[in-house]
């Protein structure tokens, strides 16, 4: 990469920072995901990991928030605090990497869909079609009790139940990207096609991807706490899914314990809030005819 | 109910819903209609949470089919709700004859079925023969009829059954007698489709307190008061199982006075009700345990090695290590709400005379001994605090089951203090059904689950036999009810010893003996015995009846006296009451329930939201 492109790159970032800093939902967005990454970051510092371990457990079950437990403890005695803190790392990490091997199915699918066309369009669209068609819900809850319960296993699930969106749409603009000239000039210079679609269509469509990515987070994070409060998540690794179903299942509904299902329901809330506000913000910025129209 | 757990039997229930053993989350009231009150009918309304899987009971394994099947037809004998030692029932009284062959009842005379016709001593032989000869119908009821030769009736009142050697079983025979004039037209191949239901208005002919008028699947069975009962009639006229998703719902029903008895709570909604006015909420001693299991070695019945358990675990040290780490006490406090008591041999206390209680040689919670044992056993702590022997690490699974709530609290508790003795445990949940293949092929470490232990105590005792090993048919490998490998021909010779003793001290005796020899060797770690937890409206129903008095349960027993002496209180107070508890309460509930729909309202806007953009985005290329 020569000193040109570099410095291109190095105004098109800068132009891009300042644009999304415009955006006020953007700043607040990655203000409330900035403080639950620390949070989740920080965990050991802020927590002691032994308060997730039931035997180690002294107070007394389904306590009300006190100074010592600020919101309270569970059926086992343990701090909820705790396991919202503990909690915040898992659900981070698989929003996270799902939204990550959903992306990259999407974004290949979707490539390879959009640059051959013909019967390859046809096919993949049709798979994706096919994927698209399946409610969600029955589709991750059949997986997810056929295959074993792990924090793997979970984000796979959420993984490869969420890429079809993301494949459609980055068929379209791959679409839109081979029609273009240059696109025939580097086939007329005899470019390969991994070298157009990796040279050419990938940054092309990279922005879509971006912002996409940071919107299906916020999903899969949703996912994850329906599957965990379904009773289908990790059971050894504490997620908001998992405390909530623990709260439901140790009966707090019917004991109005809303210290105990209340905080983990407001971070699922606050952290998908952020992250499509982040991610709305990073569509209108990165997609130019968005920005037009805002204009 | 025999085999399973109440929980494992509500799962094969299940199975046949399209995603098995998913545990389903619905919060508020089900909305399962109820029969509609006729005008002067007095109705006692239960609530349940697994229907009854089949009122063919032939068929049915759940313990709501069993309750069912003792409130439509009569059995022989009962447990006595004193102490729950054989009773007299339909058969009057029973003798065994000089010679050890056969054994006489002496048939109650008078009886007849819900048409009508006389109940004789000869639908009783019919019955025994069915079962004797059937293949389908030893089924549930193989165990009592594996000694008897055969059934006659010589004359109306008189039973005589022929054995082939001595056997205490014959005064615990759990057999419903059927009527013969309406069985014989059922065949072999027809009674194992056959529903039993009420057609075309036509009840189900029995003889019990209570005729099955009409039932609907998921839903309800309804069943009117036999007025002519021969042990009384019930006071009041109509009874009614009421099937609910969830014990919060069921809970909730109860509060609002739509049924008058909730069985089957679990411990959180248990706690709530407690304070209720015009509720009483009792938890009941219960027949049932649970245990953290062994693979002591697994093998077929004739020996051969199977399956991939931990070596380790062959070592009787290592297994005892195992249960002085478990601290019975906590498990009780946190996992059972209190509900229970710390469990130590495999006959639960409630049986007071066959029961072995652990005094010199019991394993408590000593995690200091257990180190001990386990360092003498030859597995030494490394580096990481996880002991290992010859390279090998102590690292074992541990099977929970994911429809029981308690089973994984359980087992998040085991694993930590097994890490503390340098034991490393990796919890794996699993559905029942997965788990009893799992087990039947020896490919475990540890797991836990639970037993209902009878009356009569042969079958849990059969359990710990060698001969009770899987076994092998064709290529594959079935399991048998042995689920510990557990073989000692000590423990054999003694089994086949209680198993021909009638006199019951010199049996108890025998029982307790063969309790300490596996307390001893550790092939369970029994973990606790659990409460049979319910609530009733004792603002309108008194005369409940415990079995074993004063402690037991109340109804879902082994016998039908609560059924026959409940009543309802005085009718002013019922009223008071009714409209007192009708208002009030339920603030907070609504309060959380209003959030959780608002988060749960936000979320879906959100994703909608998003489908939208993305479609639009989508449009604009």
């Amino acid at each position: 990469m020569n000193r040109i492109t570099r410095a291109r790159r190095r105004t098109a970032l800068v132009r891009f920072w300042r644009d999304l800093r415009g955006h006020r939902t953007a700043v607040a967005g990655m203000t409330i995901l900035g403080v639950f990454v620390l949070v989740a970051l920080l965990a050991p510092i802020l927590a002691d990991p032994i308060g997730l371990d039931v035997t180690k457990s002294t107070a007394a079950g389904h306590m009300g928030p006190s100074w010592s437990y600020p919101l309270g403890t569970d059926e086992n005695g343990r701090s909820i605090l705790t396991l919202l803190i503990y909690g915040t790392r898992i659900s981070l990490l698989v929003g996270v990497t799902a939204t990550l091997i959903a992306i990259a199915l999407g974004t290949v699918v979707g490539i390879a869909a959009g640059f051959y066309g013909g019967w390859v369009r046809s096919m993949l669209m049709g798979v994706t079609d096919w994927f698209l068609v399946i409610p969600f819900l029955p589709l991750a809850i059949v997986l997810a009790t056929v295959l074993e319960r792990s924090l793997f296993n979970i984000i796979l699930v959420i993984g490869i139940t969420s890429w079809p969106g993301t494949a459609r749409l980055i068929c379209a603009q791959t679409l839109s990207v081979r029609a273009r000239p240059y696109m025939e000039r580097a086939r007329a210079l005899g470019a390969s096609d991994w070298h157009q679609m990796t040279r050419h269509v990938l940054p092309n469509v990279m922005p879509l991807v971006l912002a996409n990515l940071v919107l299906t987070v916020s999903i899969a994070i949703l996912s994850e706490t329906t599957l965990s409060f379904l009773g289908l998540g990790d059971p050894t690794r504490p997620s908001w899914g998992y405390i909530l179903e623990n709260a439901f299942g140790a009966g707090a509904m019917s004991n109005g314990e809303w210290w105990y299902v209340m905080p983990p329901g407001i971070c699922v809330v606050l952290v998908v809030l952020a992250f499509t506000m982040v991610g709305r913000a990073l569509e209108a910025t990165l997609n130019p005819r968005l920005k037009e129209g805002a204009a | 109910m025999k085999i399973l757990t109440k929980a494992a039997a509500a799962v094969l229930a299940a199975g046949l819903m399209a995603i098995p053993a998913t545990p389903v989350h619905a919060t508020g009231r089900a909305a399962a209609p109820t029969p509609a009150p006729s005008q002067g009918t007095l109705t006692f309304t239960i609530g349940i949470q697994s229907d009854v899987d089949s009122t063919n009971p032939f068929t049915g394994i759940v313990a709501e089919a069993y309750e069912a099947y003792q409130l439509m037809y009569d059995y022989l004998m009962q447990s006595s709700a004193k102490d729950m030692t054989p009773s007299p029932a339909l058969a009057e009284s029973w003798q065994e004859s000089a010679d050890k062959k056969s054994w006489t009842y002496k048939i109650r005379s008078g009886v007849k079925w819900s048409d009508g016709q006389p109940l004789t001593a000869a639908d009783a032989a019919y019955t025994f023969n069915r079962i004797i000869k059937g293949d389908y119908e030893q089924t549930n009821y193989g165990n009592y009829v594996v000694n008897i030769e055969r059934a006659e009736a010589p004359d109306p009142t008189t039973l005589v059954l022929y054995v082939k050697k001595p056997t205490p079983i014959m005064e615990h025979l759990a057999i419903p007698i059927l009527p013969e004039h309406i069985w014989k037209g059922i065949d072999a191949k027809a009674v194992k489709s056959y529903a039993n239901e009420p057609t075309d208005g036509k009840p189900v002919v029995g003889s019990g307190p209570f005729v099955l008028v009409e039932r609907k699947k998921q839903q309800y069975l309804r069943f009117v008061a036999n007025k002519n009962y021969w042990g009384g009639a019930p006071h009041f006229d109509q009874l009614v199982f009421r099937v609910f998703t969830n014990a919060d719902a069921e809970a909730e029903a109860l509060r609002r006075g739509e049924i008058d008895y909730a069985y089957d709570l679990k411990s959180a909604v248990y706690d709530s009700l407690k304070n209720t006015p015009g509720i009483t909420a009792r938890a009941s001693v219960y027949t049932g345990f649970n245990e953290v299991a062994f693979n002591t070695g697994a093998a077929l019945a004739d020996g051969t090695p199977i399956g991939d358990g931990h070596p380790a675990l062959k070592d009787k040290q290592v297994r005892q290590a195992i249960s002085m780490s478990i601290d019975r006490d906590t498990l009780v406090k946190r996992v059972l709400n209190g509900n229970g008591s710390a469990g130590d041999s495999f006959i639960p206390p409630i049986y007071k005379a066959l029961h072995y209680v652990p005094t010199g040689d019991k394993q408590g919670y000593d995690p200091a001994k257990a180190n001990q044992l386990l360092d003498a056993a030859g597995w030494v702590k490394g580096s990481d605090g996880i002991r290992a022997k010859d390279g090998k690490k102590l690292s074992l699974r541990l099977f929970t089951r994911d429809a029981s709530k308690d089973s994984q609290a359980s087992g998040e508790f085991v694993k930590g203090w097994l890490k503390d003795v340098g034991i490393d445990v990796k919890v794996k949940l699993m559905s029942e059904d997965a788990l009893t293949e799992v087990i039947g092929q020896g490919n475990f470490d540890m797991f836990e689950w639970g037993w209902v232990v009878e009356p009569d105590p042969d079958y849990q005792l059969s359990t710990f036999t060698c001969g009770k090993r899987s076994y092998k048919d064709g290529g594959s490998i079935y399991a048998d009810l042995s689920d510990s490998f557990y073989c000692n021909p000590a423990y054999d010779q003694l089994y086949d010893q209680q198993a021909g003793e009638t006199d019951p001290a010199k049996r108890a005796a025998l029982v307790q003996q063969m309790q300490k020899l596996v307390y001893d060797d550790a092939p369970y770690a029994v973990t606790y015995f659990y409460d049979d937890l319910v609530a009733y409206r004792s603002d309108r129903w008194t005369g409940f009846v415990a079995q074993p008095d004063p402690d037991g349960s109340i109804l879902f027993q082994y016998g039908i006296y609560s059924y026959l002496t409940i009543k309802p209180v005085a009718k002013e107070t019922t009223a008071a009451s009714a409209s007192e508890s009708g208002g009030g309460g339920g603030g907070a509930p609504v309060v959380i329930g209003a959030v959780v729909g608002v988060v749960v309202v936000g979320a879906v806007g959100l994703v909608l939201a998003r489908r939208r953009r993305t479609a639009s985005a989508d449009e604009r290329e």
